[in-house]
C-alpha cells in the first residue's frame, strides 16, 4: 500500500509529457528505492546528485554564524532563545527549497521563504520589512507576513531568479554565490563616477547602486512569562508565544556605509543593535532595555538600481559614516536609556565582518580637490542640461 | 449718577452674599479657590448654595459640573468675560470650521454649505456674516469621519477618558489643568480620585505646554515635535518597568524622544508666541487654522530686509496692558511692543536699550531675541520665497499611507450627538518619518515644508459585508491624487540645514527617497497602487522631463515645476566651491557663465576652449 501511494504521488510530481521536469520518466524507486524512512528526499536525490549534499554542511543548514550571535547576545540571558525564535529556518532536506512542481530549480519565491524580513533576499522583489506594531500590519500578505513596496533591484525585474547568481555548486562549496557583479558586468568608462580610480579600486561596486536598504535601529525582544501580558503590546506574533519583537526605528533609505573584510567601501546596517527586557523582571524593578550587542555587518543589499545617489550622498555625509554631527542628531538615545549616544555614532558599535570608516579617512574624503569638484560639475551638469525647464505642476 | 450707583452697590452685594450664605463647602471642604478673583461657587457654578441635600443644591448648576461649558458659557464665563467669550466662540477651536472643511475637500464631501461644530452666525474675516450649518447634517463619510474622531479635540466636547488627551469642554478646556488620567487629585475629599475631572479646581489664567499637548499631537502633532517627542512607529519600547514605553499618549502610542524645538529648550511655551488672538480668535471667524494664527517668525526675528515692528504703549487700556497683568513682568505704557504679523501688539516681546527681549508669560523669564535682518545667511538671493522654517526645521514629522476604513457593520460614537450610529473607522499606515522632507508652494506663494496631508486611502465595507470602495484615492483638485499639505512643524533649530545638504538632496524638492542615473530621477519607495510613483514624495523626474503626482493643499499652493527644480539642482554648481551663504556670489542671482570664463576654467582644471 506505501509503495503504491508513493508511486500516485511521484506520477503526480512528474506527469509523462511534463517537459519542464527533469525527472519524467523515470521509475519511481529511483528515488523511493530504500523506502520508508529511507525516501527521506536528502537520500534519495543524493543517489544521483553527488556532492550537492554538502550544501548541509554550511551556512543554510549549519547557520554559524547566527548561532554565535545569538550567544553572545541573547543567548546570556536566555540559554534557549535560538531554539525559541531562530531555529524555523535551516535547511533540512533538499525539498526546502526544491518544493516546486517538478523539482525545479528553486524560485524566488521559493528562497524567500526563509529569505524574508530583515534577511536578503525579500529586497529583491522590492520588500521591505513594516513597523512591528499591529496599525502597520497592511496591504499583500505573503507567507504570513507584509511589507512595505519598494523599488525592485533591476535583476529582478529582468526575471533573473536567485540562483542565476547563486548557483547550487557555488552553495555546496559554501560560497555567498557563483557571481560577482564584475563577472556580467564591466564598469563602463563612460560613466563619470567610474572614470574615477579610487572608485572603481576602494568601492564595492554595491556600495553605490544598492538604491535603498532595509535598516533596524534597535532590535527589541521582549520576553514574556506571564502570556496573559502580552495583549499590552499590540504587536506582531512570534511563532515563539514567550516573545514579541519590535524595534526603536526602522528606515529604507540608502544604506550607511563602512569597510567590508576586502578593506572595500560597502553598505553596512545595524545586524543587530539588540535590546531585551524581561517583563516580569522589569515590572519587579529588575533590568530592562539591556543592550546586549551594537553589531553592524558588511552586506550586499539585493536592491540594485542603474544610478546612484548624488556625489554628496557620500562626501558630504557624514552621518552615511557613523559619523554624525551632534548638530544634526535627532533621535535623543540617552533620555531613553538606549545606552548609546546615538545609532549613527560609531562610538560603542563595532561592524562584525569589517570595520567603520575612520574620521581622518572620511575627512580626506570630503575635502574637494580639483579632480573631485570637476567630476563634480561634469555630473550635475549631465543631469541638469537636460533637465525640461517647465512641467504641468 | 445715581443709577450707576444703585447697580455698582447691588454688584458688590451680591458677590458678598453669596460669599456669606453658600453651604457647598459643607461637602466640598478644602476645594481649591478657583482664583483671588473668582470667589464662592454659585456665581460660576449655579446651583442653590444654601441648599443641604446634594441633588437639590445641584438640580441647577449651569453645565453640570462645568459652567464653562458651551451650553452654560453665556451666562458663566461669559457673564463677566464677554470679549473672550465672543471672540472664542467664532474661533476655530470652536468652530473646527478649518478641520470640517479640509475633510470635506479630500474626502470628495464637499457642498455648497459653511459647517461647524455647531450652527449659527458668526462674523468673518472682512466683517460679513457667515451662516454656519451644523457638522450633524453633513450627511457623509467627511461629516462622519468628523464625528466620530477628530471631533473629540474641539474645546465644545470634554475628553474625560482618552490617556493622556484629557480635558474639559469650554473655557476649561484650557484654563483648568487635567492630568494624563483625567483625575481630580486635589484637597476636595468628596472629588478625590474621580475620574473625568481636571487635577484641581486651581483656575489656570495662562496654560502652559502640556494643556496644548493634550490636543495638538495628532495630524501634524506639533506639541510633541516641539517638546521633543516622537509616536513613530509606535514601537512600543524601549520599555518603562516592564509597561509598553518609553512614554504613552492616548491612542496607545508610544513616544520616544528627539531633540526639541530649540525655544522648547529655551524654556519657551505655546503661548510664548502664540497670541490670545491666536488661540482664542479675534472675533472674526477664519476658515481655517492659519488663517487665525496672526504670528510669523519674523515678527520677532526679522526678515532679511526689515527689523521687527514695534508700536509704543500710550494707553492704559491697550490690549497689551490688560494681557499682560498675570505676567511677572505687567507691561506699561511707554514700553515698545513688538507687533504680529497681524498688526496687532505682543503683550510680551518688546524692544528695549537696543535690543528684542521675550517674557516668558507663566515663567517671567526674559530672552534674548536674535536679529537676522540683513545677516548674510539670510540674504542669499532667491531665499526670499523661503519660509524661515523651511531651513531651520530639524524635524518634519511626515505619516505616509492612510489607510482608513470604514465599516457600516460596526457602532462607533458620534461625539457632536453623543450617539453611537452605525459606522466605525480604522486606520492602518505604511511609514512614518521625520527627515528629510519636501519642500514645495505653499498659499503665500513662499517655499515652505509640506507633509502627507493627507494620503487617504480610502475603504467602505457595506452592511452587507461587500466593499462598495476599496483603497480608493479620492478626487481633490478635480484629480484622484494623494496631497501634501504645507506645514511648519514646530522642530526649529538654531542651526539651519547646511546649503548641499538641501540642494544635493532631491528629497527636499519632493522627489522621496530616490536614485539618479543620467537625468532620471527615481523614487524608491513606491505606492501601492502605481509601479513607480513614490510614496514619499511628489516629483518623479524621468529623462529630464519633471512630473507632479500628489498635490497641495490650499489655495495656490503646489509642487515646484521643472524650471524650479532645475534651478535649485543648479546652485550645485557654484555649491561646490562657494560653499558658505556669507559668499559674495549669493548676494545676487548666479551666472553660471562664469564657469566657462578663463578663471573657472584654470581653477577647475578644465579644458580650455
Amino acid at each position: 500500500m506505501h509503495w503504491i501511494m508513493l508511486f500516485i504521488v511521484s506520477c503526480c510530481l512528474f506527469p509523462v509529457g511534463d517537459a519542464t521536469a527533469a525527472h519524467v520518466g523515470m521509475a519511481c524507486h529511483h528515488c523511493h528505492r530504500q523506502g520508508g524512512a529511507a525516501s527521506e528526499p536528502v537520500v534519495g536525490c543524493v543517489g544521483c546528485h553527488g556532492g550537492k549534499e554538502k550544501v548541509f554542511s554550511h551556512a543554510m543548514t549549519k547557520r554559524s554564524g547566527e548561532k554565535q550571535f545569538v550567544e553572545r547576545s541573547y543567548g546570556r540571558v536566555d540559554s534557549r532563545f535560538w531554539e525559541k525564535n531562530c531555529d524555523s529556518c535551516h535547511v533540512t532536506g533538499c525539498r526546502d527549497c526544491h518544493s516546486d512542481a517538478g523539482l525545479a530549480k528553486p524560485s524566488v519565491a521559493a528562497c524567500q521563504r526563509c529569505h524574508n524580513g530583515y534577511f536578503i533576499g525579500w529586497d529583491y522583489s522590492g520588500r521591505a520589512p513594516r513597523e512591528d506594531n499591529m496599525r502597520y500590519q497592511r496591504g499583500i500578505v505573503v507567507n504570513g507576513a507584509t511589507f512595505l513596496k519598494m523599488l525592485p533591484d533591476v535583476h529582478y525585474l529582468a526575471g533573473m531568479t536567485c540562483g542565476a547568481c547563486h548557483s547550487m555548486d557555488s552553495l555546496a562549496e559554501g560560497k555567498k554565490s557563483s557571481k560577482v557583479c564584475r563577472d556580467c558586468h564591466m564598469p563602463a568608462l563612460t560613466v563619470l563616477e567610474h572614470q574615477i580610480p579610487a572608485h572603481l579600486q576602494r568601492l564595492e561596486c554595491y556600495a553605490c547602486h544598492s538604491a535603498w536598504g532595509a535598516q533596524e535601529y534597535g532590535t527589541f525582544f521582549l520576553r514574556f512569562r506571564d502570556r496573559s501580558v502580552k495583549k499590552e503590546f499590540d504587536l506582531v506574533s512570534l511563532n515563539n508565544v514567550e516573545y514579541l519583537r519590535s524595534a526603536y526605528l526602522k528606515k529604507q533609505e540608502a544604506p550607511p556605509l563602512g569597510l567590508n573584510g576586502r578593506g572595500l567601501v560597502t553598505p553596512i546596517r545595524p545586524q543587530f543593535i539588540s535590546y531585551y527586557t524581561d517583563i516580569m523582571s522589569a515590572r519587579n524593578n529588575g533590568p530592562e532595555n539591556v543592550l546586549l550587542a551594537a553589531e553592524w555587518r558588511a552586506y550586499f543589499p539585493h536592491t540594485i538600481q542603474r544610478g546612484s545617489v548624488t556625489c554628496e550622498g557620500c562626501h558630504d555625509n557624514p552621518t552615511r559614516f557613523l559619523l554624525e554631527p551632534e548638530s544634526r542628531r535627532i533621535y535623543d538615545l540617552a533620555t531613553d536609556g538606549l545606552g548609546l549616544e546615538s545609532f549613527w555614532s560609531q562610538k560603542g558599535q563595532r561592524v562584525v565582518n569589517g570595520s567603520f570608516m575612520d574620521a581622518a579617512r572620511y575627512l580626506r574624503m570630503a575635502g574637494k580637490s580639483t579632480e573631485y569638484k570637476r567630476v563634480y560639475l561634469q555630473k550635475w551638469k549631465k543631469l541638469l542640461n537636460h533637465v525640461e525647464p517647465s512641467s504641468p505642476p | 449718577m445715581v443709577t450707576l450707583f444703585l447697580l455698582v452697590l447691588l454688584a458688590v452685594a451680591g458677590c458678598a452674599r453669596q460669599e456669606r450664605r453658600e453651604g457647598c463647602l459643607a461637602c466640598h471642604s478644602g476645594i481649591e479657590q478657583a482664583s483671588r478673583h473668582h470667589v464662592g461657587c454659585v456665581g460660576c457654578h449655579g446651583g442653590d448654595g444654601v441648599a443641604y441635600a446634594k441633588n437639590t443644591a445641584h438640580a441647577t448648576m449651569k453645565g453640570g459640573g462645568n459652567p464653562s461649558e458651551p451650553t452654560s458659557w453665556d451666562t458663566s464665563c461669559g457673564g463677566c468675560h464677554r470679549y473672550q467669550l465672543e471672540r472664542v466662540t467664532s474661533s476655530v477651536m470652536t468652530t473646527n470650521r478649518g478641520i470640517i472643511r479640509n475633510i470635506q475637500l479630500t474626502w470628495e464631501g464637499e457642498d455648497t454649505k459653511q459647517y461647524a461644530t455647531t450652527g449659527g452666525t458668526v462674523f468673518g474675516p472682512t466683517g460679513t456674516t457667515v451662516a454656519l450649518t451644523p457638522v450633524a447634517e453633513l450627511d457623509n463619510l467627511a461629516g462622519e469621519l468628523y464625528r466620530k474622531t477628530c471631533s473629540r479635540c474641539h474645546i465644545g466636547t470634554a475628553n474625560g477618558d482618552a490617556y493622556g488627551a484629557t480635558h474639559g469642554s469650554g473655557c476649561a478646556a484650557c484654563h483648568f489643568p487635567w492630568n494624563v488620567e483625567g483625575v481630580y487629585v486635589g484637597k476636595d475629599r468628596t472629588m478625590k480620585g474621580k475620574a473625568g475631572h481636571s487635577a484641581s479646581h486651581v483656575m489656570n489664567p495662562l496654560p502652559d505646554t502640556q494643556v496644548c499637548a493634550r490636543c495638538h499631537n495628532r495630524s501634524g502633532r506639533i506639541a510633541f515635535s516641539y517638546l521633543g517627542l516622537y509616536d513613530g512607529n509606535n514601537g512600543l519600547v524601549p520599555t518603562r518597568g516592564g509597561e509598553a514605553g518609553p512614554v504613552m499618549t492616548s491612542g496607545a502610542r508610544s513616544l520616544t524622544h528627539i531633540t526639541p524645538d530649540l525655544h522648547a529648550a529655551a524654556g519657551m511655551e505655546c503661548i510664548d508666541c502664540h497670541t490670545s488672538r491666536d488661540v482664542m480668535g479675534d472675533g472674526y471667524s477664519s476658515q481655517n487654522m492659519y488663517l487665525q494664527t496672526e504670528i510669523r517668525c519674523e515678527d520677532c526675528h526679522g526678515d532679511p530686509v526689515n527689523l521687527p515692528r514695534y508700536r509704543e504703549i500710550t494707553r492704559e487700556n491697550e490690549e497689551a496692558v490688560r494681557e499682560s497683568r498675570s505676567y511677572k513682568l505687567p507691561v506699561t505704557s511707554g514700553m515698545l511692543m513688538i507687533q504680529t504679523a497681524g498688526g496687532h501688539q505682543y503683550s510680551n516681546v518688546f524692544y528695549r536699550n537696543g535690543a528684542l527681549w521675550l517674557q516668558g508669560k507663566r515663567s517671567g523669564k526674559l530672552h534674548k531675541i536674535k536679529v537676522i535682518t540683513g545677516s548674510s545667511e539670510h540674504t542669499v538671493s532667491g531665499h526670499g520665497r523661503l519660509e524661515c522654517y523651511s531651513c531651520h526645521s530639524h524635524t518634519v514629522v511626515q505619516c505616509y499611507g492612510c489607510h482608513t476604513t470604514y465599516d457600516r457593520k460596526k457602532q462607533a460614537t458620534d461625539f457632536i450627538t453623543g450617539e453611537e450610529t452605525a459606522g466605525s473607522f480604522n486606520e492602518t499606515e505604511d511609514y512614518r518619518m521625520l527627515y528629510p522632507f519636501p519642500l514645495a508652494l505653499n498659499q503665500r506663494g513662499k517655499i515652505s515644508p509640506v507633509t502627507p496631508g493627507c494620503q487617504t486611502f480610502v475603504s467602505v465595507a457595506e452592511a452587507d459585508g461587500s466593499f462598495s470602495k476599496r483603497e480608493y484615492v479620492a478626487k481633490f483638485k478635480g484629480a484622484q491624487q494623494l496631497r501634501f499639505a504645507p506645514f511648519y512643524s514646530h522642530n526649529s533649530s538654531k542651526k539651519a540645514i547646511g546649503c548641499t545638504e538641501c540642494h544635493g538632496n532631491p528629497a527636499f524638492l519632493g522627489f522621496g527617497q530616490h536614485t539618479i542615473a543620467g537625468n532620471s530621477i527615481t523614487g524608491t519607495l513606491i505606492c501601492e497602487k502605481s509601479g513607480s510613483k513614490p510614496l514619499d514624495g511628489f516629483l518623479t523626474m524621468k529623462n529630464g522631463q519633471v512630473r507632479a503626482y500628489s498635490a497641495i493643499v490650499r489655495e495656490q499652493s503646489r509642487p515646484l515645476n521643472g524650471g524650479e527644480v532645475r534651478r535649485a539642482l543648479s546652485v550645485n554648481l557654484c555649491l561646490v566651491c562657494h560653499d558658505t551663504a556669507k559668499d559674495p556670489i549669493y548676494r545676487k542671482g548666479l551666472n553660471y557663465r562664469a564657469l566657462d570664463n578663463a578663471l573657472h576654467r584654470k581653477l577647475l582644471s578644465l579644458p580650455g576652449r
